[in-house]
């Protein structure tokens, strides 16, 4: 990888410490894409956990079901799962719960795409014209899906 | 130009990174699936709403049914398993370092986890009437 942003190759075999990076956009983004990471496993098993222990267990809802509901978890989108007459799901919890997955998994998607973008794209003004876009498509990610969640359900 | 390094294919399919590059390469290859199966389905889905019964839900209905063909569902479950756990792998050495000794191990540990929860799920969607 040719970006300066992988600590990995800092890191030294001898168990000292990496080199130390000067903190920046890079940086912050180095650590949001881990912190980013863990959260979502943390927010799909809670609310798989959550989908199950409400009426999802004993086969109740198949394979695909309990992926949707580990990743979106809101009405619309678990709608022909078993768990969806329970409590009504399209309440405020959540709404900015799905909203919350969302916008992580469109900030880290959108960080990685840049990371690649800029480990094969050589022009430099094409590079920040397709990154201007991706901030674009990045915008209009947050933009349906807070329709989706909020202004759809009404 | 850039500051990057000019190389060739044969140069690429040459170098041995062995396991790690492999794991970096599929990373790369995962995320890139996630974002396009989360961002089809999220416009996807805008469209469905945004007009109902218009033509961009005509547009949704095409674009669900290719998300929801068996290959596509698979190759879904194989990309977010391995680009969970090797994010995890990548996690755990970039914190301590020190278990960069065992980067190898950590390999196959990753490995042994992969392996079954992907196979395991992938028959039984392969082989199963309705996803």
């Amino acid at each position: 990888m040719a970006t300066q942003t992988v600590l990995v190759s800092q890191a030294r075999a001898d168990g000292q410490p990496a080199a130390r990076f000067r903190p920046g956009f890079e940086l912050y983004m180095w650590f949001f894409t881990r912190v980013s990471g863990v959260l979502f496993l943390l927010l799909a098993a809670f609310s798989l956990v959550y989908a199950n222990l409400m009426g999802g267990q004993g086969g109740a809802m198949h394979a695909g079901a309990q992926i949707r509901w580990a990743f979106f978890p809101i009405s619309f989108h678990v709608s022909n799962a078993a768990v969806e007459l329970t409590p009504n799901f399209a309440n405020p919890f959540w709404q900015f719960y799905s909203f919350l997955i969302i916008a992580i998994a469109a900030t880290h998607g959108a960080n990685g795409l840049r990371m690649i973008l800029t480990d094969y794209i050589r022009h430099p003004l094409l590079l920040s014209w397709v990154k201007a876009l991706l901030f674009g498509v990045w915008l209009l990610a947050l933009m349906a899906a807070i329709y989706l969640i909020w202004p759809a359900q009404g | 130009m850039s500051k990057l390094a000019r190389v060739t294919l044969p140069q690429a399919l040459n170098y041995r990174g062995g396991q790690p590059m492999a794991a970096w390469l599929l990373h790369r290859i995962s995320g890139i699936g996630i974002v396009l199966f989360v961002g089809l389905h999220l416009f996807g889905g805008f469209f469905l709403y945004a007009i109902e019964g218009g033509p961009t839900s005509a547009a949704a209905n095409w674009l669900t049914d290719i998300y929801v063909s068996k290959p596509v569902q698979i190759f879904v479950l194989f990309a977010m398993l391995w680009h969970g756990l090797n994010g995890l792998r990548i996690i755990v050495l970039d914190m301590w370092p020190a278990l960069h000794r065992f980067h190898r191990e950590a390999m196959w540990v990753q490995w042994a986890l992969f392996l079954p929860s992907f196979l395991l799920p992938a028959l039984l969607i392969a082989t199963s009437a309705k996803i």
